[in-house]
């Protein structure tokens, strides 16, 4: 019979595991088109992204949401294939096929079987390169993108991240949202459709990304056939920059929701861009007060009170200074509350600096987790992409460890500082307004609009 | 063509705890996935919601581990982790680097052997009000957040153990006691009524000496009661509620065959046909060609008892949720009158057997899987002959299942319609 087992500590750790995380081949087609291909034969799939310089911040303000639309229409006709038999060639292939806008590029990623990958290339350069933008698919997606704008006005997260981003940044691109207004999508057509495309899909600065069940060689001549003359673009535009003061801070800003079950809270400011020395110390900074579970915001708002199912925060890292935004959902009595104590924890990280449990703790979540990160070859092409995006080096994600772990707590402390100073903080709270008020006035005074 | 196998070794310890170990060196981490045979279907009656409440105590520490320790613990070791209840099981799981298993495997079997005397009325308070503020953000404070409960209430007859949600009822989740706590925990947490699955990068001669050492002296409990899930016919009832939206959606459920049924890959399939794709029927109808809906989604709910199929249609600006609900069951009808073709099916495998794999990547959710396959279906196995079983799925076996089930009377409809406008 064996001993009772002593639980009262936790069992020590094995020996760690080596960090080795895979390192892609890099290829450039004729064009100019860069390729980044990691063999993983592991399983017979294959994750695809192209990714091209058609970022939505690169929009003229009056056709903000085109970059959306582009990569809406791209499956809607193209080579030849009206709509429906583009559709019936994705679903034939089972290949699963998305584009995202975001305000740095569009992605087009595409995940495959290993036996329909032929097909799948075919199909990506079909729809990237020789879309049709008739003005009859476009007026009709056009519309389908108005009516998802509307439905995203029922969302009281929705609406408070977007009112939130404009009174962060008024007029900059990062002020509007990334797939568009009512307004600005009400203008475009097939024109502005084709304009945009023409402009940003080309090859430069453009990549594509593949992992998974494929041999190197193979891919690079498979691509070679498809986008070895693909235009070779010069044009990478350039981003405005971002003001250094949010437009509107301190005063309250409510969007009335009568009858909420809740309030929506934002606190928000503008960021950091990713090429930054803070990177890392706010990346820290961050997990400590609002990106983990056991941050600050989360014990102290979910784990302490119970006002809310949770509470975080994040720094948007783009290629201009994305914002901060700390954000909870909480019941409707104790709004006004809440908003001091989010605000009590930001001044916190200054007045009550990081333990050195808490620093270890952040470190270890965010060093320990990079296994994990590269398991799925949709990862591993995820993880890429931020390397293409943001011009990273071969080795970021090995040296990663060592410059978080190089994070001194007063870096942590002179960023948060900086960044999250109170003069510079945006307060919205979509909720109902009768209620929430009087409370919020305490921080300053308040504005209500219409939802 | 593709297929892949995941193979596994199966064991219970004395005290009845199934044990699936699957290796897989790949990367260095590990899951663990233990997975209770207790939902929202075991909740007695003015109990609703108390599973998923009692699925947040086990995260505020046991004996040996202090409140919230097992984020924080997991988290300081790199690790992911969560735990989730719907109406037949509930499972907490974890993926670390694979040198911290022993952890996970101390965390899980301190909360399964020694959660008891941690428990407080504080704690259960404190939780209390989380899953509440959890309901308003998740259910009534989100468009269209109602409906599914809807839908059930008018499925099932009163007493059925699938009538309620998960996330229960306010007045319930205020009813809830420490005693209630301490019998749930007394009936349902013993290792005879759950499954541990481990995924990842060890030896497993080796892992399955670390699940004994920490599980093997965890006592046996009686058999959990079970529960009757009556077979129900149709209901045919039909229920309209109003929620602050703009557009209405119409909700069409058809009791269908259960994650147990060997028409269950045809009903999935069935689905797949109806809006997998812009080339699917109801898509291509309803979106593409009559430009009256702005989503639909077709899916099942694979449920261990009565299983669920749903249509859901949101409408454009300007559709009425009458006409839509007549599209949605026009296409519907054409499916059975015409029945599926061999084309339709080709797409379809191709589909299902993509987002299998894509799915079993990575070990927390092969791990998933795993565990479903042994608590729901009593076979693990079943992961691996899932893709023969979808592959083997025919025009005739998709038809069958269109007649069967999808019985137009038999139907139950929720629709939502757009609050009167207050100004």
């Amino acid at each position: 019979m064996s001993q009772v087992l002593d639980r009262s500590t936790p069992p020590e750790p094995g020996t760690r595991p080596a960090l080795k995380l895979p390192h892609s081949g890099r290829y450039r087609l004729s064009s100019g088109l860069d390729v980044l291909i990691l063999p993983r034969p592991a399983l017979p799939e294959v994750s695809l992204r192209l990714i091209t310089e058609a970022g939505a911040a690169l929009e003229p303000e009056r056709e903000c949401g085109v970059a959306e639309l582009t990569g809406r229409l791209l499956t809607e006709g193209a080579a030849g294939k009206d709509a429906m038999q583009m559709a019936g060639w994705l679903d034939r292939l089972g290949a699963a096929f998305t584009v995202s806008a975001s305000y740095d590029v569009t992605m087009v990623s595409m995940h495959s079987l290993s036996d329909t990958l032929s097909g799948a290339l075919d199909y990506l350069a079909a729809t990237t390169r020789e879309p049709s933008f008739t003005a009859s698919e476009t007026e009709r997606v056009r519309q389908e993108r108005l009516d998802e704008i509307e439905r995203d006005r029922d969302e009281p997260s929705i609406v408070a991240t977007r009112k939130l981003v404009t009174a962060i940044y008024g007029d900059h691109p990062y002020g509007r949202p990334s797939d568009g207004t009512y307004e600005s999508v009400s203008s475009l057509d097939a024109e502005s459709v084709r304009r945009f495309h023409h402009r940003r899909y080309t090859s430069a600065g453009a990549a594509l990304i593949a992992c998974g069940d494929v041999d190197a060689e193979r891919l690079v001549a498979e691509l070679e056939g498809r986008f070895g003359d693909w235009t070779p673009g010069t044009d990478r535009g350039s981003l405005p920059e971002a003001p250094s003061h949010p437009l509107r801070p301190g005063s309250p800003l409510i969007i009335d929701r009568p009858r909420s079950a809740q309030s929506e809270i934002r606190i928000g400011t503008i960021g950091a861009p990713f090429q930054t020395e803070d990177l890392y110390a706010a990346t820290m900074g961050n997990a400590i007060l609002g990106g983990l579970f056991s941050s600050r915001i989360n014990m102290n708002l979910r784990e302490d009170k119970g006002w809310t199912y949770g509470a975080r925060s994040a720094f948007h890292f783009r290629r201009g200074a994305g914002p901060f935004v700390a954000q909870t959902a909480v019941e409707t009595p104790v709004t006004a509350d809440a908003v001091a104590e989010m605000l009590a924890e930001i001044r916190g990280m200054v007045t009550n600096p990081p333990s050195e449990e808490e620093m270890s703790l952040a470190r270890n979540a965010l060093t320990l987790s990079l296994p994990r990160q590269f398991e799925t070859t949709s990862q591993v092409t995820g993880k890429l992409a931020r390397q293409v995006i943001f011009g990273l080096p071969e080795d970021y994600w090995e040296r990663y460890p060592e410059r978080i772990n190089a994070v001194s707590r007063e870096h942590v402390v002179a960023v948060m500082e900086r960044y999250l100073a109170p003069e510079r903080l945006v307060f919205l709270v979509v909720g109902d307004a009768e209620s929430v008020e009087p409370g919020l006035r305490a921080i300053g005074p308040t504005e209500v609009a219409a939802g | 063509m593709s297929t892949v196998h995941f193979p596994f070794e199966s064991h219970t310890l004395d005290n009845g705890l199934r044990v699936i170990l699957q290796q897989d060196c790949t990367t260095p981490v590990v899951a663990v996935h233990l997975m209770y045979h207790v939902g929202s279907k075991n909740e007695r009656p003015g109990r609703t919601g108390f599973a998923h409440l009692f699925e947040h105590l086990l995260f505020q520490g046991s004996e040996n581990v202090p409140r919230e320790g097992h984020f924080k613990f997991i988290q300081n070791a790199g690790g992911t982790l969560n735990g989730t209840t719907w109406f037949d099981r509930t499972n907490y799981f974890e993926t670390v680097p694979s040198n911290e298993l022993d952890l996970a495997l101390w965390l899980e079997s301190d909360r399964m052997g020694f959660f008891a005397p941690s428990i407080t009325q504080a704690k259960l308070d404190n939780q209390r009000d989380v899953v509440k503020n959890e309901r308003r953000q998740s259910y009534e404070n989100r468009p269209y957040g109602l409906a599914f409960e809807t839908v059930i209430r008018n499925a099932y007859p009163p007493g059925h153990p699938y009538r309620h949600p998960t996330i229960g009822f306010m007045e319930d989740l205020d009813a809830a006691t420490l005693e209630d706590v301490h019998d749930f925990f007394r009936t349902y947490y013993v290792p005879n009524n759950a499954a541990l699955v481990v995924c990842g990068d060890f030896d497993s001669a080796a892992a399955l000496a670390r699940v004994e050492h920490f599980f093997g002296d965890i006592p046996a409990g009686d058999e959990p009661p079970p529960v009757d899930v009556p077979t129900v016919s149709g209901s045919g009832a039909r229920e309209e509620i109003t929620d602050r939206v703009q557009v209405p959606r119409v909700y069409i459920m058809f009791h269908s065959p259960s994650f147990n049924d060997p028409e269950f890959e045809a009903a999935d399939v069935l689905t797949s046909l109806l809006t997998e794709g812009k080339s699917s029927r109801m898509r291509r109808e309803l979106v593409y060609e009559r430009r009256i809906a702005g989503e639909v989604e077709a899916f099942t709910w694979p449920t261990e008892g009565v299983g669920m199929l749903f249509a859901v249609a949101t409408a454009r600006p300007g559709v009425e949720a009458h006409e839509l609900e007549a599209a949605m069951m026009e296409t519907i009808e054409g499916l059975r009158t015409d029945g599926a073709k061999e084309e339709e099916l080709v797409g379809a495998r191709n589909r299902v057997r993509r987002a299998l794999i894509r799915r079993l990547q990575s070990v927390g959710n092969r791990a998933d899987a795993l565990a479903h396959a042994q608590v729901l279906r009593r076979d693990p196995s079943y992961v691996n002959q899932a893709f023969a079983r979808y592959e083997a799925v025919t025009p005739d076996d998709v038809d069958a299942v269109a007649r069967s089930v999808l019985e137009p009377d038999g139907r139950t409809v929720v629709t939502v319609l757009p609050e009167a406008s207050d100004g």
